[in-house]
């Protein structure tokens, strides 16, 4: 059974049916035990005054846990999606509808997310579920970065944000389709895609590939618990990184350059980076700074945000290696300074 | 065998962890310090679900025999493809590099997670807004105009927030704009550089979270202010708008206070 992982210690596979039963219940248990610890923690401290933490440290803390608290829910709409996808959609689901040409294929691709509207933290978890149930590597790249753009609920808010006519909205939904395909595209013609994905996640994708014989549910949550035990540290440590750099870098360093038709489009890139906000938020985010910022660097923020950010570095390692991240963050910034120079030339 | 029953089981505990503190916050009505109140619903629904989900794993997960399940090492910092790991290996200084990335991930992460469940919640101070400038981004400023202000009522402007306000004092400095209308404002001491005459009374604007928040301030003329209040005190405001007599202030007007008092900090703290 443990082919693939011959370095980990299992337990003895004897007694293995009893012993399903047997710890469940005492599993759940000791979970309604932490649970009731956590409760218990959480009254006792909160009576606890504030001014605990030097403002600083304490500012950074709020950030750090607004950022988890912000992307929690989406990640779990995710996960939940995913779990989906991988279980309970039938096996030839997507293949039965999708073109076979790789081009063709991408560009549907690129409009999944119109079905499944869910920011860019809760897509990694469902490209991860999307390549096992088939897609390759290209094609997930492709679905990650399009979701969170060409997406009802990001299309809604930007509109409510920009309106048709600022161009800013045609910018963001183009580039966004554009910049998809063009690295679909691109890792398309790596000779060996698995090499683009972690060790674990490849062994992953290898194990998923046996029979499933334990039945849906169990599936579904051993799944669940397996999402989370990956996407909740990196999600902590993203998040801990974005709060860092906000609490020590000052603003008016960016905002400074926002007048300025090159550096004002690098500037909100920065920012985008920086932030770390989802899709279906971030255009509210950006709409007071329309008045300092010229409509390219909105747009470059718009389309650069929602695929490369300092949380979804952190979200992507668990998937793609360091080098692919780092291929995938450089083209994506050219372009979208590309797209925001052309929208400052043309406006 | 520790570091395996907590690779398993991280996702689940992380998981209850934020759930708990997450409805907590709810529950007593602090979850609009961290998160804008349009998301409040759709982040208790989804948090409920997440903590559901996580005890059905463990009424449902099967033992720790299958062979896809990794640890944290393997996840967060994956290992190489064998020929390059051997490669790799071979230099001392690697291993040793992934191994304090690896200590230090987990004591981030350890640490927030304590953080979230046993700090108490709090407010931005003006520690950030220093470092985000007030009234920099002119944010939301442009929300009331000055026709708008004009044609409201005298009893209008009594509810004129913090952000109203800087909001016209963006757009006129004409001191005879003000002429009778009277402020009633509430907000945190924000220092004005080092002028000691004038502070920042400041509300944080968010639109999405706490992360995104954008302070915006009035300034208040009030002679060594700092004699009387600290920094990240909230007080109320109430008085007139006239020229800022402070040589070191940018600002051309302020606001004087006729009356100024220490307030609890209100249960909204932040302006949408």
């Amino acid at each position: 059974m443990s082919t693939t992982a011959p370095e980990r210690p299992t337990t003895d596979h004897a007694g293995h049916e009893h012993g399903v039963r047997r710890s469940s219940r005492g599993l759940l248990v000791a979970g309604g035990v932490v649970l009731v610890l956590l409760v218990g923690l959480r009254v006792v401290t909160a009576g606890v005054g504030p001014g605990l933490l030097p403002p600083s440290l304490q500012d950074f803390v709020t950030l750090t846990i607004s950022v988890i608290v912000e992307s929690m829910p989406f990640v779990l709409l995710g996960i939940v999606l995913s779990i989906v996808v991988q279980v309970w959609l039938p096996q030839a689901f997507f293949e039965s509808w999708l073109p076979r040409q790789p081009l063709l294929r991408r560009a549907v691709i690129s409009f999944l997310g119109m079905f499944l509207p869910v920011c860019e933290c809760g897509n990694v978890p469902l490209a991860r579920g999307l390549v096992l149930k088939g897609f390759t590597v290209p094609e997930s790249m492709t679905f990650l970065i399009a979701a969170p753009i060409l997406n009802p609920i990001t299309i809604l808010t930007t509109h409510a944000a920009f309106g048709w006519d600022s161009g800013i909205l045609v910018a963001r939904l183009v580039g966004g389709f554009a910049i998809a395909n063009l690295i679909g595209w691109l890792f398309s013609r790596h000779p060996r895609p698995d090499e683009l994905l972690t060790g674990s996640f490849a062994a992953a994708c290898a194990v998923a590939d046996h029979g499933h014989a334990t039945g849906r549910r169990v599936e579904s949550v051993d799944l669940f618990r397996r999402e989370m035990a990956t996407m909740m540290p990196a999600l902590f440590i993203g998040a801990a990184i974005a709060g860092a750099v906000q609490t020590i870098v000052p603003r008016s360093v960016l905002v400074a350059l926002g007048s300025n038709p090159v550096w004002s489009v690098l500037a909100m890139m920065v920012l985008a980076f920086v932030i770390s906000l989802c899709s279906n938020v971030d255009a509210f985010f950006v709409l007071p700074f329309a008045s300092t910022f010229l409509p390219g660097s909105i747009a470059a923020f718009l389309v650069f945000g929602p695929i490369i950010d300092v949380k979804m570095l952190a979200l992507l390692r668990t998937t793609y290696r360091p080098r692919v991240l780092a291929q995938i963050t450089l083209v994506v910034a050219l372009t979208s300074a590309a797209i925001g120079l052309v929208v400052n030339f043309l406006a | 065998m520790r570091d395996l029953l907590l690779a398993r089981w991280q996702g689940v505990l992380l998981t209850l962890v934020v759930g708990v503190a997450t409805l907590w916050l709810a529950a007593t009505g602090q979850l609009v310090l961290y998160i804008h109140p349009r998301y409040v619903v759709f982040t208790v629904v989804m948090t409920l679900i997440g903590v559901a989900a996580s005890l059905a794993v463990l009424l449902w997960s099967p033992r720790a025999d299958d062979p896809d399940d990794h640890d944290h090492a393997d996840e967060t910092w994956p290992t190489e493809e064998p020929g390059r790991a051997r490669r790799r290996r071979s230099r001392p200084g690697r291993a040793a590099l992934r191994r304090s990335l690896l200590t230090a991930g987990t004591i981030v992460v350890t640490a927030l997670a304590v953080a979230i469940v046993a700090l108490p919640p709090a407010t931005l101070t003006s520690a950030t807004a220093t470092t985000r400038d007030v009234n920099s981004s002119t944010a939301a400023l442009e929300g009331t105009t000055v026709d708008e202000a004009n044609a409201a009522g005298s009893s209008a402007y009594a509810s004129f927030s913090v952000l109203d306000w800087a909001g016209l004092l963006r757009q006129t400095s004409d001191v005879a704009f003000y002429t009778g209308k009277q402020a009633d404002v509430t907000g945190i001491v924000t220092a004005s550089g080092d002028d000691p005459d004038v502070f920042y009374l400041t509300r944080f604007v968010v639109t999405c979270c706490a992360v995104d928040a954008q302070p915006v301030g009035v300034p208040v003329q009030l002679p060594d202010w700092r004699d009387e209040f600290a920094v990240d005190q909230w007080v109320r405001v109430e008085g007139g708008f006239q020229t800022n007599r402070s040589a070191e202030s940018s600002d051309p007007v302020a606001l004087v206070p006729e009356t100024i008092e220490q307030v609890d900090q209100p249960s909204d703290p932040y302006l949408y």
